[in-house]
């Protein structure tokens, strides 16, 4: 019989966490030769009439591979989504997340992605000048859609970040509820200033704190080979990390799994209370039985709804006021909001060596009230913006208080459809399921 | 226990890849203010010092404007050339002579007859020792920029940074031979001189060397033009060259060996004969950054005499006694 903590694969573990561990120590060496390699030289003193090209980005996926793109990721999808609800295949699954990882994450190279989209829809929807690309729109919304009637089927075996995190998940641990909880409003945050940035056209910063996209291209800089390097470092005792307090995109999952039409169960008939799935799921993602040993009374159920319905609208108030007191810092990171910073600080103290971007406005000829009145415009959006943002920190936070005083009766040990992954780990402790197999012990 | 270390571990990582997030979106003042297209090479400009074997036991200024170029004679005295000027001082640093130009002379070469060859941009003048004018060549085109002589057998050779190419002269200054021209057929890849740094010398056996500095290389030639042999290695480390061109100047010792001189690095390096490192000579440390154009030459006495054209100071290095 397997330990409960432990989540075999019918390769012995020992042999794949070695693989795994020898291919990230190669991925990682292979990093840090592209990180030693950016030093540069003096240019050359000659003439030589050479003119040089003005950057150019890179183009967009032919139409062709585009549509082969979404097409696979529908493919993948289903294929993922049957897995985990049909054959409830640990293996499977797990195998499928490597060939996402290689063809989403090193051979895409991890865009577009899901969890980036988030800003490009948010932008498209803000800004009338920009057009969301059918792709994009594809991979933002298929996942979810997939989700609504599957459940997080996109987090077990399609997203290449969710695979990259799995291969390193070495010893995972329990954080427990509380901690669970209270990380768990990072992803809150994250996606609340994506989607201010986005919204403002300040900054798409999902894509710049992208921890596995410089990995998946050989060419992350220091700062995010470091950055990615301490994510998977944390995985190896926290599973997957990213997916659970800093994804975006997994808030969204998150909510819409919950209405999931067929999520995964852990058992395929009556659970019979065996405890032995009670320590498998390594996101911590399963729900206990709750008993109905101490049942509450009328008035105190009446004094929690009294408490919470006062709660939640304070919390959401109490969220607006105090972002809206920071919108300045949070602006710094608009361009214009930081230029005319510099603008103020270089004119305030002429001592201090003049930016690169003070330098480069200047011969620009651009009259400086205007930045001035362009930064004031965008300080205006952020403020309504920051208003926005904490009133939805503030109605997480009370929402989540509120979900810890309700005491939910359940009898079963079933996944949490909002924060379970699908990974169908703990299908595999399953007793009922070993049976339905034939594999009875 | 160790689930609880493992856990504070893994969390003190994952609070610290969200404060750096945060860090840097907000205050992280660098990000802005650093000009990305900055040189920085401080890095490589630390070197291992165990490796500095030579140590500067004199120098001196030379009167010049600015000095461009050093040569040795047989009787270890030293010339400068420079702006609208040579000097010539004996191998302890005294004055003993000296003549003006018309122009600046860029390199120098003094042959064994005593007389003193001025590459002078497009073309050559020669000197006697007393500033008397023997010959001026014909210019060699406006797009000529002659770096570097050597004289051997009664012939002149000249680098030519401009045109890319070797000029084999006679003594009277008529072309002889075109030496490294790219030519696949004959195996000779053509110089690749990004700046206007191009060096040769000749060798204790009589042999022609020349840098190819866009390849880091050193290439042996014969008369006729044909490639022999070549040596050097593209590295940051300190056994190679690297950069865009290097090294850029480099003189012979008699038993064949080479010291040759960097820029963007500044530092001096030998290498035996068959292109082995062997020590540093001086590294970035002795030099003010930016330094261009180091010019070498070897005395009889095997001292290494270094035209430090930022300083403007003919320094003499010579071996550490405990290392001999």
């Amino acid at each position: 019989m397997s330990k409960p903590g432990k989540y075999p694969v019918r390769i012995p573990r020992k042999t794949l966490n070695r693989c795994f561990f020898m291919l990230l120590v190669l991925i990682l060496t292979l990093q840090f030769q592209e990180v030693l390699g950016v030093q540069r030289f003096p240019r050359p003193e000659f003439e030589s009439g050479y003119v040089q090209p003005e950057t150019l980005q890179p183009s967009a996926r032919s139409g062709v591979l585009a549509i082969v793109d979404v097409l696979i990721l529908i493919i993948s999808l289903a294929v993922v989504s049957w897995l985990v609800i049909k054959r409830r295949s640990r293996l499977l699954v797990f195998w499928f997340s490597l060939f996402s990882l290689v063809y989403f994450g090193f051979y895409r190279q991890g865009c577009i992605c899901s969890i980036g989209a988030i800003q490009n829809v948010t932008l498209g929807i803000f800004d009338s000048t920009y057009i969301v690309p059918i792709t994009v729109i594809a991979f933002f919304i298929l996942p979810l859609v997939f989700t609504l009637f599957f459940g997080r089927t996109f987090c077990a075996g399609v997203c290449p970040f969710g695979a990259m995190q799995d291969l390193v998940s070495f010893k995972p641990q329990k954080l427990g509820a509380r901690m669970n909880a209270i990380l768990g409003l990072i992803p809150y945050i994250y996606l609340g200033l994506a989607v201010l940035y986005a919204a403002t056209r300040s900054d798409f910063i999902i894509c710049r704190y992208d921890p596995f996209v410089g990995i998946f291209r050989f060419d992350a800089s220091f700062g995010m080979f470091l950055f990615a390097g301490a994510l998977l470092i944390s995985g190896i005792f926290i599973a997957r990390p990213y997916c659970r307090f800093i994804c975006p995109y997994g808030v969204l999952l998150n909510w819409v799994s919950r209405f999931s039409w067929k999520h995964l169960t852990i058992t395929p008939s009556n659970c019979i209370q065996c405890r032995l799935c009670e320590d498998s799921c390594p996101y911590d993602a399963i729900d206990m039985p709750v008993t109905v040993k101490n049942p509450e009374t009328k008035s105190a159920t009446t004094r929690k709804f009294i408490l919470i319905c006062l709660l939640v609208p304070f919390f959401t108030l109490l969220g607006g006021f105090t972002t809206s007191r920071i919108h300045e810092t949070l602006a710094k990171v608009n361009r214009k909001v930081a230029l005319t910073n510099m603008l103020l600080e270089t004119s305030n103290n002429k001592d201090q060596p003049e930016s690169i971007d003070v330098t480069t406005f200047k011969s620009s000829g651009k009259p400086i009230s205007q930045v001035y009145s362009e930064a004031s415009l965008v300080l205006k959006q952020f403020y309504t913006g920051s208003w926005i943002l904490g009133c939805f920190l503030g109605l997480v936070i009370g929402i989540t208080l509120a979900y810890r005083m309700v005491m939910i009766y359940r009898t079963d040990y079933i996944p949490n459809k909002g924060t379970c992954f699908s990974c169908t780990r703990c299908v595999d402790y399953c007793p009922v399921e070993r049976n339905n197999e034939g594999l009875t012990k | 226990m160790k689930q609880k270390i493992y856990i504070a571990v893994a969390l003190a990582l994952l609070l610290a890849v969200v404060l750096f997030m945060a860090w840097d979106m907000f205050y992280n003042k660098s990000a802005s203010e650093a000009n990305p297209y900055e040189f920085d090479m401080k890095a490589l400009r630390s070197g291992d010092t165990l490796a500095v074997m030579y140590h500067e036991v004199a120098h001196f200024t030379p009167a010049l404007a600015s000095i461009h170029g050093i040569a040795v004679d047989k009787n270890d005295r030293i010339c400068v050339c420079g702006e609208t000027g040579v000097e010539i001082f004996n191998s302890q640093g005294k004055k003993e002579a000296g003549f003006p130009l018309s122009g600046t002379a860029t390199c120098i070469h003094v042959d064994e007859k005593g007389l003193i060859y001025l590459g002078m941009q497009d073309h050559l003048e020669i000197y006697d020792m007393t500033g008397k004018q023997v010959a001026k060549w014909k210019s060699w085109g406006e797009k000529t920029v002659i770096t570097s002589i050597a004289t051997m057998s009664g012939e002149v050779y000249l680098a030519d940074a401009g045109n890319r190419v070797v000029l084999r002269c006679d003594r009277s200054g008529n072309l002889l031979k075109k030496i490294g021209e790219k030519d696949p057929a004959r195996g000779i890849p053509g110089f690749v001189v990004p700046s206007p740094y191009f060096d040769l010398g000749i060798g204790n056996m009589g042999e022609l060397w020349v840098v190819n500095p866009g390849r880091h290389l050193f290439e042996k030639y014969d008369p006729d033009g044909n490639i022999s042999a070549t040596w050097g290695i593209s590295s940051m480390s300190m056994e190679g060259f690297c950069g865009c061109c290097n090294p850029s100047n480099f003189a012979m010792f008699r038993d064949g060996s080479f010291v040759t001189s960097e820029k963007a690095i500044e530092r001096i390096k030998v290498y035996g004969p068959g292109g082995e490192f062997k020590y540093v000579v001086a590294g970035p440390e002795s030099f003010i950054e930016g330094t261009k154009g180091i010019d070498l030459a070897v005395d009889s006495k095997d001292r290494i005499i270094v035209l430090d054209p930022e300083k403007k100071q003919v320094r003499i290095f010579v071996l550490k006694t405990s290392s001999k």
